[in-house]
This record gives structure tokens, C-alpha cells and sequence, in this order.
């Protein structure tokens, strides 16, 4: 109880310090909104067919948008030698861990929800499906994204590659993620029933769960300076 | 193990696995039946599958390696993990060519993307990124940390790599030899499989001790400057 509590509370911190700076989520949404207009401009939409493709393109949307997101997550703190402070907190290093994660995921949750908007409206997506079925698949989904993506978040804040090192550690896991949302995303899209949507549903849920466990257990070894 | 005794079994070793190599060499080309229905491509098979073997006990290594390191914090253990990882890199890159030289001519292209092999790829960059970690962090130590946490959360990977055929339709051919029934494969292909299979374990044990050897060695050796006697 008191674990979720501390969770919580960095969490809010985390959130309180993004709407003050304003830095990461006007960053996330011009991409989502910019990616979704690009992508729309460069497909030939008489040779392939808008729902076809949308799945597809919204998933990657949202993977480019954690990645940006989360190699963020750790600047500020960093550059005024803040995290210090924060490991100094008598609290154990996973309730850092998944209060950062729950931060980033909301986040991710705000851009996602704008990503879905601009890719089925550029793309002139007509019937996007059930809403509630696509929340379905997209909020394990962004657990994951927002899991891995804060946990390589730090390892790569140590790196003198940076921002560069984030993706090429964080894309290799994060395939699965995209590969059984976009196959249940485009399943969606065509008004499928949810019994062909749950089968990669169950997946997503597995990968997140998995991915907070690791990110938990492993976060202590990269926190400190 | 010492670094000297460590050298020495690693030189005896990989002279083990060239040898039989060697003879593996002998047996395909002109020992082992030719299959009949893919012809003499399938003879890639038989440097396809232990580079594949090798590479995977060289990553699940390199992972067993850089958990004792997170645990035990002792600098063998990162010199294991390191010598088994660039293993790993080296017989990954060659079942990541072998493999497609036999699927331009088994499937008409080179790659396709199929979850094993995809996932299998994946492998193979997380632990580029294993060495990326490790040389772009300035303090060394921090450095060996945060690859080795690398090395462990890429491992993950391996488990589903392996019900990835199972799970999800795959093109990829399904195992012939560790099967609830028994091997499917002539008594000769089995046998040269086998044979490269050690050949290819011997070599990699070998590299991996003269490698471990090298990375302890060099880490005790005294700093430029330092007077003689000095040790780091």
C-alpha cells in the first residue's frame, strides 16, 4: 500500500514537472499529428487502400512517439543533478521505476489518442470500428511501449550516444508489441468479432506484464549514477 | 578458472573444433547422401544449424554470465559474459548468411519475415547494442553494469525465438532431430550433424576461453605511466 502510494507520487511529480515545462507532450503531439499528415502525403491512397494500411502506420506512430517520449523522461532530473535526490527517497527502486512508467504512460496514452484521430482522418478512414475495442487493444499496447521504453530510457541517459542508443536497444523488444497490435488494431478496423481480436489481445497483456516485472527487478542496476 | 590455464584449454579446444570441422568439411562434400527433394543446397544445413546452436548457447551464456555479474559484482563474470557475447555475434552473422543462401534457393528469396527469423535477427541486434552499451559509457564499471542488465532483459528473447515455430505459422523448417518420436533424418545426415555440431561447440569454447583469458589479462595489466609492479 505504501509502495503504490510512493508509485503515485512520482508519478504526479513527473506529470506536475511536464505540465510546468511544457517540453515532452507538445514534442509528441506535433510528431503524432506531423507523421500522420506525412504519411498520408506519401501513399498512393488509389493503389492502396486507406484501412489496409492504417493499422499498420498508427502502431508505428505511437512506438516513434514512447521513444521520443521516453528519452526524455530522465533529462531534467539529470541536468540538475535532481535524480540524486530522488534515489535518495526511502523507497525501493521499482516504485520509481513504475511511478516513472505510469507517468510516461499517460503520456503516451494522450498522444496515442491523438495519433488515432490524425491517422484515420488523413488517411479518410470512414468507419474506424468499435472505440472501446481499439482502447482494448491499445491500452496494453502502450503499457509496454511506456515499460520499455522508460527502462532503456535510463540505461541510454548514461550512454554518451544518447538519444541515438534508445532506439537501437528499445526497437529490437518492442517488435512484438507493434507486430500483435497492429494485427489486432487491423482486425478491428474491419469489424471483426472480438474473439479474433482477444488471441494477440492476451499477447499485448503478456508482454506488458512481462515487461513491468523485468523493468522492476532490473531497474535498481541502472538507477544509480 | 585462471587466465593462463584458461588460454591454454582454449587454444587445445578450438584446435579440437578445426579439426573436426575439418572432417565435416570431408563428410559433406563427399560422404553424406544428397537429399532428395532440395538437392545439394540442403547440405548448408549442416553449417546453418550448429552456427545456430552456437550462437544461441553463446547469448544464453552471455545472459547466465551478466546475472552473476548484477549478483555477485565479480569482474570474471563480465569477462565471460563479454567473451560469450561477441561469440554469439560471430556465429549469430553466420547463421544470419547461411540461413538465406538456402532460402534464395529452398523459398526463391533470401528473407522472409517469419517470427523466428525475425525474432532471431532481433537476438542479434540486442546484443550489438550489448557492445554499443558497454563503449559509450565513460566510467567502465557503470559501463559493465548497465550491459550486463542488457544482456539479461535481451535474453527474454530466447525462450520465445524457441515456441515461436509452435505459436505463430512459420515457414521455417520444423526441428528433425529433437523430436518427442525420435529423429526424422537418415542415419548418415544425423551422424555429420552431429559431428558439426561438436566441431562448431569445440571451436566456440575454445574462442571463448582464449577470449575470456585476454579480457582478464588485460584488465590487470597496470595503467600507461604506472610504475613497474603497478597492477589496476
Amino acid at each position: 500500500m505504501r509502495e503504490l502510494r510512493w508509485i503515485w507520487l512520482f508519478a504526479a511529480k513527473d506529470l506536475r514537472t511536464e505540465l510546468r515545462s511544457g517540453g515532452r507532450l507538445p514534442a509528441m503531439a506535433a510528431f503524432v499529428v506531423l507523421a500522420g499528415f506525412l504519411f498520408a502525403v506519401s501513399l498512393d491512397r488509389t493503389q492502396i487502400p486507406s484501412r489496409s494500411v492504417a493499422a499498420g502506420l498508427l502502431w508505428l506512430v505511437v512506438l516513434f512517439a514512447a521513444i521520443a517520449g521516453a528519452g526524455r523522461t530522465f533529462d531534467l532530473e539529470d541536468r540538475h543533478g535532481a535524480f540524486r535526490h530522488v534515489l535518495l527517497a526511502p523507497v525501493s527502486r521499482r516504485a520509481v521505476f513504475l511511478g516513472k512508467t505510469a507517468a510516461n504512460l499517460v503520456l503516451l496514452w494522450l498522444a496515442t489518442a491523438l495519433a488515432f484521430v490524425a491517422v484515420t482522418a488523413f488517411l479518410g478512414v470512414r468507419s474506424p470500428g468499435a472505440l472501446v475495442a481499439h482502447g482494448a487493444v491499445l491500452l496494453p499496447g502502450t503499457v509496454g511501449l511506456a515499460a520499455v521504453g522508460t527502462f532503456f530510457g535510463r540505461v541510454s541517459s548514461h550512454s554518451s550516444l544518447g538519444d541515438t542508443l534508445l532506439p537501437v536497444l528499445a526497437l529490437p523488444l518492442l517488435v512484438p508489441v507493434v507486430f500483435f497490435g497492429a494485427t489486432a488494431t487491423a482486425r478491428v478496423f474491419l469489424d471483426r468479432p472480438w474473439p479474433e481480436v482477444a488471441g494477440p489481445v492476451r499477447l499485448l497483456w503478456a508482454f506488458a506484464l512481462g515487461a513491468l516485472a523485468a523493468g522492476a527487478v532490473l531497474f535498481r542496476h541502472t538507477a544509480e549514477d | 578458472m585462471k587466465p593462463k590455464s584458461a588460454g591454454t584449454a582454449g587454444c587445445v579446444l578450438a584446435a579440437a573444433g578445426v579439426a573436426t570441422i575439418l572432417v565435416v568439411h570431408w563428410m559433406v562434400a563427399f560422404w553424406v547422401p544428397t537429399e532428395a527433394s532440395m538437392g545439394v543446397v540442403q547440405r548448408i544445413f549442416y553449417v546453418h544449424v550448429p552456427a545456430a546452436w552456437t550462437s544461441f548457447l553463446a547469448f544464453g551464456l552471455a545472459a547466465l554470465a551478466s546475472a552473476a555479474y548484477l549478483w555477485l559484482e565479480d569482474e570474471r563474470a563480465d569477462a565471460a559474459a563479454v567473451a560469450a557475447a561477441e561469440g554469439g555475434l560471430v556465429f549469430g552473422a553466420l547463421m544470419l548468411t547461411s540461413g538465406p543462401l538456402w532460402a534464395k534457393i529452398a523459398w526463391g528469396t533470401y528473407w522472409e519475415w517469419d517470427p523466428r527469423l525475425t525474432l532471431t535477427l532481433l537476438l542479434w541486434f540486442t546484443y550489438l547494442g550489448y557492445f554499443l552499451v558497454r563503449g559509450s559509457v565513460s566510467d567502465p564499471r557503470k559501463g559493465r553494469r548497465l550491459a550486463a542488465v542488457v544482456a539479461v532483459a535481451g535474453a527474454l528473447n530466447i525462450p520465445l525465438i524457441h515456441v515461436s515455430v509452435s505459436w505463430f505459422r512459420s515457414i521455417h523448417p520444423d526441428a528433425v532431430v529433437i523430436k518427442p518420436d525420435g529423429p526424422t533424418l537418415h542415419p548418415d545426415m544425423l551422424a555429420t550433424l552431429l559431428v558439426s555440431l561438436a566441431g562448431f561447440t569445440l571451436l566456440f569454447l575454445g574462442l571463448f576461453c582464449l577470449r575470456y583469458s585476454v579480457e582478464v589479462m588485460s584488465r590487470r595489466r597496470p595503467p600507461a605511466g604506472a610504475p613497474p609492479g603497478a597492477s589496476s
